[in-house]
């Protein structure tokens, strides 16, 4: 019982947090730099949290996040430039594509153990980032694109910045809520059973394959939400918001946060984005810090701040079986 | 009626035979010991039955339908389970999240199950998880991390974990490996509970005294071959078997 009612505080603090005092914050200083901020923020909470489900829970080495959130962030803006479908509509529609993306890619992948599988994520990641910069005919390529249309649902233009910013918190809070659900759940358990020790998960009666494409199809459903956000709240994307170096924020957010913790990633997000920001003066060394930050949890700190696995254990795990050889002597290969 | 026929299974490596030409039939409700001298075959066959590798020749049959070549996770559904000779739990899993790995495997829940659905099959999943964590008497533990635990009870957590799966067969590699006497008799009393409450039961072990204790037939392979099969008695004095452990007078 008192479980559950502090379960429900934790909840009623973040609502509070995100609806009450964040809003009060932004109104009360009404600078478009905190509104931009805090839209980041929370976008990148999502996208951390679609990972967590990936590789916190799976323990599938994922090194390609942001592609996904750059097919979302373009199925997003192609649909509402070339065809003017509004956002009650695209939304949905991003998380869709990039999906249906992530489905086409793991099928040959998921095969793939340990570090292979990690370094065909990575090859994928690259490649989606390749396509999206060198179609130019779709995509415009470097030029990027740009939206006419903000957030409207059903024709009512949410126009003004607070409204976009209580949009934004909706979405990702009721998809944090379904995470937090699947996370929670005895088919969270089966993804948990994945990560550690599949072969075992097999002779329990889960389709391993079979689970690994569908979360992988779920966090690249809600990376593309994430994506379709970034679209319309930015007004513009171009190919360099999706790149490598964003896949590897986002891992270094679950890690941070500790790998099988929600509420992890969630607060690693939030430290890695206001951090370097509070730190403006950094400037270029910020992705030198992301990899530092990374590098000092593993070393020092290695079940993250609140995670279930140790990542140095996890990390070192994935690079061993592929010594030994994976399965069945045929390496890389299961 | 046979629950498990292995119909001349072999199982080659580079041209050696690690299982050659082995068959038998297990009854429903049997108790039946699998030995032989290190490097018999005895983990390779139960590999083959449980899918986990594909056979060279023959067949397997369970619950009367041909199960080789099906995934492991498939013939784990039709009722086979198994636990593994140098225990696989979910270290960083707590106990009752360990066994309920078990009963998702078979009962089956979705994502969107999980999030949007009724409360039905978590509650099959949860009813079945205690069941088999009282029947080990690991209840009390159930919120412990598995890695936690004492290796004597982690081996009671597989076979919970292995139990949630209402299995009607039940394999277990080397269930004894590693534990002393008194801990081999209590393990003993309890897979004889177990058969007795109708589950197969086939055991590989290197324990003489649990196989000879409990089990009701033995069969001894040696080279990959069967070399015995019958009641305990009768294998602990047939020749053939004498001179698999033992060697041959000439030698």
């Amino acid at each position: 019982m008192s479980e559950l009612s502090r379960r429900n505080l934790t909840w009623l603090c973040l609502l509070a947090i995100v609806f009450v005092v964040a809003p009060a914050f932004l109104a009360y200083f009404d600078q478009g730099y905190f509104y931009q901020l805090s839209t980041l923020a929370l976008i990148f909470a999502l996208l951390a949290a679609s990972l967590h489900l990936v590789t916190g829970v799976s323990g599938l080495l994922h090194l390609g996040q942001a592609a996904f959130y750059g097919v979302g962030a373009y199925v997003a803006a192609l649909l509402s430039i070339n065809y003017e479908v509004p956002f009650s509509v695209g939304l949905p529609l991003a998380g869709l594509g990039a999906a249906a993306v992530a489905v086409l890619v793991a099928l040959p992948t998921m095969r793939l153990v340990s570090i292979y599988f990690a370094v065909a994520t990575l090859a994928i990641g690259q490649m989606i980032y390749l396509v999206l910069l060198n179609w130019v005919g779709l995509t415009e390529g470097p030029n990027g694109l740009v939206l006419s249309s903000g957030i409207e649902f059903f024709g009512y233009d949410v126009g003004a910045r607070i409204g976009t910013y209580f949009v934004v918190a909706v979405i990702v809070l009721f998809s944090l809520w379904v995470i937090h659900r699947l996370t929670h759940s005895y088919y969270g358990n089966a993804l948990r059973a994945l990560r550690e020790d599949d072969q075992c998960a097999d002779a329990m009666g889960i389709d391993t394959v079979r689970l690994k494409v569908g979360i992988f199809a779920v966090s690249a459903f809600f990376a593309g939400i994430a994506g379709a956000l970034w679209a319309y709240t930015t007004g513009y994307i171009s190919p360099g918001d999706f790149n490598f170096a964003n896949s590897i924020l986002i891992l270094a957010m679950v890690v941070v946060g500790g790998l099988g913790s929600l509420p992890g990633a969630v607060i690693g997000a939030l430290l890695l984005i206001l951090l370097p920001e509070a730190l403006r003066g950094v400037g270029d060394f910020r992705n030198i810090m992301v990899g530092l930050t990374m590098f000092l949890v593993i070393v020092f700190v290695p079940k993250g701040l609140m995670g279930e696995v140790s990542a140095l254990a996890f990390f070192r795990s994935r690079f061993a079986s592929a010594w030994q050889g994976g399965g069945g002597g045929k390496v890389g290969w299961r | 009626m046979n629950l498990l026929e292995v119909d001349r299974v072999s199982r080659y490596f580079d041209g050696l035979a690690a299982v050659d030409d082995v068959s038998f039939a297990i009854e429903k409700g049997d108790l039946v010991g699998l030995i032989g001298p290190n490097g018999a075959g005895k983990t390779t066959l139960f590999n083959l039955i449980s899918g986990f590798q594909p056979l060279s020749g023959g067949t397997v049959r369970f619950s009367g339908r041909t199960v080789d070549g099906k995934k492991p996770h498939a013939i784990a559904r039709l009722g086979m389970s198994r636990t593994f000779q140098n225990l696989r739990i979910f270290p960083n899993m707590s106990v009752f999240d360990n066994t309920s790995v078990g009963a998702v495997g078979i009962v089956g829940q979705s994502g969107w199950n999980a999030v949007f659905g009724t409360a039905t099959r978590a509650e099959t999943i949860s009813r079945r998880s205690w069941a088999a964590l009282e029947k080990v008497g690991l209840a009390s533990v159930a919120g412990d991390l598995a890695a936690n635990l004492s290796y004597g009870k982690r081996k009671y957590l597989e076979i919970a974990r292995a139990l949630a799966m209402e299995p009607e067969l039940l394999i277990l590699d080397e269930p004894a490996a590693g534990l002393n006497d008194s801990e081999t008799a209590e393990l003993a009393a309890f897979i004889k509970t177990l058969n007795a409450e109708g589950i197969t039961i086939m055991l590989v072990e290197h324990d003489m005294t649990l196989v000879m204790g409990i089990c009701r037939r033995v069969i001894v392979l040696a080279s990959g071959r069967k070399i015995g099969d019958g009641t305990p008695e009768v294998v602990r004095t047939d020749p053939a078997v004498l001179e698999a452990y033992l060697g041959t007078d000439d030698a």
